[in-house]
């Protein structure tokens, strides 16, 4: 999955280890609205796994994901 | 999305590891939708006093402090904002009662927003829960 979206927001959790990535973007993606795509940033490598777990959890889509100069781009359409 | 689920926790150790461990889990869950309750019961009560500051186990508390600075450097937060993280993602909070009378504890001892109950209250809702973790 490496087609990039336009994106409305950026949350950078660059530094942050686990959960807080999770924890951040479920408070970000609160103040989105449903169709807008969320950009976050991370370096925990945990988060690689989480951030699809969330995403299916919560039944939001993961519409792109890249990896670049050491941090992981996740873009997040919110449905619901 | 997927149907809401449910957790269950029972926190029986007091100590700074068990407690940062439980509001990980518990404040991810929340911020993944999933319905959490968290009960607090022997030493575990400790960490619903206000104030309290937990400490890593035996000899080991001698090392919380550095323990909590090298959390904050990976952009953890604290146990109190843990906690008020806790509340404000809707996290149910339980002290049992027969832990608090053994161990002349007060609701008023206690930060606010906590729900008294026995353990046949708890174990309701953990038999309909979809998952149960015991942190001890």
């Amino acid at each position: 999955m490496v087609i990039i979206m336009e994106k409305n927001d950026t949350l950078d959790a660059k530094g942050l280890m686990c959960p807080m990535p999770i924890v951040k973007l479920a408070k970000k993606m609160k103040e989105m609205k449903v169709g807008e795509v969320l950009e976050l940033i991370a370096d925990d490598v945990g988060s690689k796994e989480d951030v699809p777990a969330w995403c299916k959890r919560t039944g939001n889509e993961l519409v792109g994901q890249k990896e670049e100069g050491g941090a992981f781009y996740f873009y997040i359409k919110k449905v619901q | 999305m997927a149907e809401t689920k449910k957790f269950a926790m029972v926190v029986s150790e007091g100590s700074f590891d068990k407690a940062m461990m439980s509001m990980m889990m518990g404040n991810t869950a929340a911020s993944m939708g999933i319905e959490t309750h968290i009960f607090y019961t022997f030493f575990g009560l400790n960490l619903l006093k206000k104030g309290t500051k937990p400490k890593l186990p035996g000899m080991m508390r001698f090392f919380t402090g550095s323990m909590i600075k090298k959390m904050k450097g990976v952009g953890m937060e604290g146990y109190q904002e843990q906690m008020a993280m806790a509340k404000e993602l809707g996290v149910k909070i339980y002290a049992c009662s027969t832990s608090m009378e053994m161990m002349g504890i007060k609701k008023e001892d206690l930060v606010d927003g906590i729900t008294v109950l026995g353990a046949a209250a708890f174990l309701d809702i953990g038999a309909d829960s979809d998952m149960q973790l015991f942190i001890g």
